[in-house]
């Protein structure tokens, strides 16, 4: 459960860059390249079980690190593609459950502007439609929650991203998705979840609906931003009292989340970020605490040519 | 170059559809219309597993097959099979292959369903769970291994049990019921396969009652959903022109006595009714004993925290009488936090089925005392494990992930039913002996349980993690002494009897033995010791079981 929150609060991460990201409004122009690297740490200690808020023992606080490589390309100037790829490492402080580390999942997605207008001077209306894919890269379990890395489902999401400039720097983005994802496989031949034994190793993951709304200022070399992201799992079981969480369970939260970014004068194209993120509300999830730090460079393949 | 391209978005388009085009689960396992190899008619005069002499039961002759009640029967199920449901047809299915498989998996889910352990209370305590409280939290019961191995064996014994006395009774009224509705009236049809045997009593009838009795006492909570597969049952022999209501409520009738013999709390005189449409069978049944479930000592397992706190002086005591130098040895601790009372100390004397407790006692002494925890063995042997938890491969994790069968699941024992289900199905065992296989098998493994926990508690010994903090596990953590491992109890003794009934598959259920109790080295919770003397442990064990099957008379 946590690393879905550390997926969602990557992509959130993402989400707020301008002109490269899968949730928002932006896009880079034709022939910019992005590329960038994100340090992620997750914490926490409560979690719910269910809808019980509670701690254990047993695992103590869960501490999920990750380094995320990414990259967006301009392929026109209303079509951009963007991937990335994450490192994670998780661990626990109590019990004697070991942490697991590896590659998890590549991410690629599409985004493609469809409309954009200036609704009055100096401020914009866009929309763009988003799809993306994201696969397991290696091998990993899923069935070892809280300290699997990922969940192990190959997923298509399919976005709806709506955004607002004013000529003050102020925008509004409102942005959201549908996965569908595959099945995952187990390594046992039976489980019990949502009430019910099945004697099979394939575990029908629910569809999910996330949405993520921010308001934003960037003006110059400045950016920041607050944020909610909201995920709805659309079926799957609960944890059950003092049970382990399941990689179907119905995993929802409501993450509140703190941005900036400065665009450094010198090098030109260089970009810091940080990110906080914390969980407000949630169902079978950590309420984790998010520190993301994130370092960018965007190179200009086309500069020449318009020159 | 163009024709390339488009190839190429096709197939990543199919790459990316694929996984989302089936996404529907069936459940799992597949099980097919049983029509039994064998009949097995002569299976009354197999051996029981407890003393249960069928006469007692006193189960009347049926009515004659002229009888106007008879006739109103058969006139009864052709008027439901005129305008059967949907609904009704999917029970029937469901049903009709097999009651023993479909019983078997539903103790399995109901194990699953109940094997949770308490949440601590906020001071670090923990609550018991309560019988007479079963829908609280903590729920009850607290299915683990070894209730879960006992709660297997007495329900797979309680459905053999009952129907062997169908087979006694089949045989005894084959004259005066010998025809299957489908037989007596032509204007029923078969809606199971035909089985060649009388159908008064109904077995679908006996095992309904036998299952649902059984199960509504061990798992209190689950009393709507067991009441309802049970009707189920019964409903599809009738509904598939298989039993008539008065077939039906003397099977049922009879399920429920011998469910009542093994779990009576009192002696005396039972009245014992089976109910199905308009037919009603009484049974008058005296009972001289309160029944097994009740006298078994289960009562006494958990024992009280003195004698928790005494577990490791008793250790001492027995390690000093194996002639071992106790000064530096260290003993068990609970490596939950808060830290919990040990599962199930005393379920070492709880009475096993084929063993007596000279037999546990015996076999115990007959493999290794734990090597002592300053020994150089088990230096070297916590260094193996060091290496197991620090270098596990992806597959060393699949394999301990694949038999953990831990808080949450079936239990390991509910894992080896797992196995024997589909050699039981694919053997196309008639009901009673699909129902002795599984009552053989869970009778070795209830008396694993007791001659491991024994086993276990005589030692007190700890886990690997105790001694080394640094060791951490892939798998979950059990709550008690690590030596001997349950898992290679458990599974030595289910291949053992599962070699016995279906010896051309000894290799595979031994290998798949071996992967079971090395899966627990690989998740760095046993010591190699544990799973070597487990294994030894287990298939003497399970030798008990094997021997009195060989004499029972089912071959």
């Amino acid at each position: 459960m946590k690393r879905l929150v550390l997926a969602f609060a990557a992509l959130l991460a993402l989400n707020q860059l301008s002109a490269q990201t899968l949730t928002d409004g932006l896009l880079m122009p034709k022939k910019d390249f992005c590329t960038g690297i994100l340090f992620t740490t997750d914490q926490w200690k409560n979690y719910w079980e269910g809808s019980l808020k509670r701690d254990n023992q047993n695992i103590g606080t869960i501490t999920t690190t990750q380094l995320t490589g990414m990259g967006a390309y301009g392929i026109t100037d209303r079509l951009n593609v963007i991937a990335m790829v994450p490192y994670i490492k998780t661990s626990a402080s109590g019990g004697t459950l070991t942490g697991l580390d590896g590659i998890q999942d590549l991410t690629i997605g599409l985004k493609y502007n469809f409309f954009k207008r200036e609704i009055s001077a100096g401020t914009f209306l866009s929309a763009s439609g988003v799809g993306s894919f994201s696969t397991p890269l290696t091998n990993y379990t899923p069935d070892f929650l809280p300290l699997s890395i990922g969940l192990a489902s190959t997923t298509l999401t399919g976005r709806l991203n709506i955004n607002i400039k004013f000529a003050n720097g102020l925008y509004i983005n409102e942005s959201t998705g549908y996965a569908w994802r595959s099945n995952v496989s187990l390594d046992r031949p039976s489980y019990f979840t949502d009430g019910n034994i099945y004697y099979t190793n394939q575990v029908w993951m629910p569809n999910q609906i996330i949405s993520t709304y921010c308001v934003g200022y960037h003006k110059n070399a400045w950016q920041t931003e607050i944020n909610l992201t909201q995920q709805n799992t659309l079926g799957g079981g609960d944890i059950r009292r003092q049970d382990m969480p399941f990689v179907s369970n119905r995993m929802n939260f409501l993450k509140l989340g703190i941005m900036g970014m400065y665009y450094l004068p010198k090098p030109q194209g260089l970009a810091v970020r940080a990110q906080v993120d914390y969980t407000l509300d949630g169902i079978n999830v950590g309420q984790a605490t998010t520190l993301t730090a994130g370092l960018f460079y965007t190179f200009h393949f086309a500069k020449k040519a318009n020159q | 170059m163009k024709k390339l391209y488009t190839l190429t978005t096709l197939l990543l388009t199919l790459l990316v559809i694929a996984p989302f085009s089936c996404k529907d689960i069936t459940g799992g396992e597949e099980l097919f219309p049983l029509t039994p190899t064998n009949v097995d008619a002569n299976a009354g005069t197999w051996l029981p597993d407890i003393t249960t002499s069928y006469p007692v039961f006193g189960l009347p002759a049926p009515a004659a097959t002229n009888s106007a009640a008879y006739l109103a029967e058969l006139a009864n199920i052709k008027s439901i099979q005129s305008k059967l449901t949907t609904e009704q047809r999917k029970t029937i299915e469901y049903w009709s292959v097999g009651g023993v498989l479909r019983w078997n998996q539903v103790f399995r889910k109901l194990v699953a369903k109940y094997n949770l352990p308490p949440a601590p209370n906020a001071d670090g305590s923990y609550p018991a769970p309560d019988a007479e409280n079963p829908f609280n939290d903590p729920q009850f019961p607290f299915a683990n291994p070894p209730y879960a191995a006992r709660a297997y064996s007495y329900v797979s014994v309680a459905m053999y049990d009952a129907l062997r006395a169908v087979w006694y009774y089949k045989d005894l009224y084959k004259s005066t019921r010998p025809d299957s509705p489908y037989e007596a009236d032509n204007g029923i049809q078969a809606l199971m396969p035909k089985i060649d045997l009388p159908p008064y009593p109904s077995e679908e009838a006996t095992m309904s009652g036998a299952a649902a009795e059984m199960l509504k006492i061990l798992f209190p909570a689950s009393v709507e959903e067991i009441t309802r597969l049970a009707a189920d049952q019964r409903n599809a022999a009738k509904w598939a022109g298989k039993a008539t209501d008065s077939d039906i409520s003397a099977g049922l009738a009879l399920g429920k006595a011998v469910a009542t013999a093994m779990t009576a709390n009192s002696t005396g005189l039972f009245t014992i009714p089976g109910v199905s449409g308009s037919s009603t069978t009484t049974l008058n049944v005296t009972l001289a004993s309160r029944g097994r479930l009740r006298t078994d000592g289960i009562g006494n397992a958990i024992g009280t925290s003195a004698q928790w706190a005494a577990l490791t002086d008793s250790a001492k005591v027995h390690l000093t009488k194996a002639g071992r130098d106790i000064t530096n040895e260290i003993f068990w601790k609970s490596l939950d936090a808060p830290a919990r009372p040990p599962m199930l100390p005393f379920f070492g004397n709880v009475a096993a089925w084929k063993m007596t407790k000279a037999d546990i006692t015996k076999e115990r002494m007959a493999i290794a005392v734990p090597p002592s925890t300053s020994s150089q063995q088990m230096r070297d042997e916590l260094a193996e494990l060091k290496r197991y938890a620090t270098n596990v491969t992806r597959e060393q994790i699949a394999i301990g992930h694949k038999w953990a069968d831990g808080a949450g699941t079936y239990a390991p024992p509910g894992h080896w039913n797992d196995i024997a289900e589909e050699y039981i199905r694919d053997a196309k065992f008639s009901e009673v002996r699909a129902a002795r296989a599984f009552a053989l098998l869970n009778m070795a493994m209830h008396d694993a349980a007791v001659a491991c926990w024994h086993t276990k508690y005589y030692y007190f010994n700890p886990r690997p993690s105790q001694l080394d903090p640094s060791i951490k596990t892939t798998t979950g953590m059990p709550n008690f002494p690590s030596y001997v491992s349950g898992h290679s109890t458990f599974s030595a003794a289910a291949a053992n009897v599962l070699s016995y009934l279906f010896p051309t598959k000894s290799i595979e259920f031994n290998a798949m033995a071996e992967e079971a109790s090395l899966s627990r080295l690989y998740g760095a919770i046993h010591y190699r010791s544990d799973i070597e003397e487990g294994k030894k442990l287990g298939k003497k064990v399970g030798d008990y079981t094997v021997n009195f099957g060989q004499t029972d008379g089912a071959n």
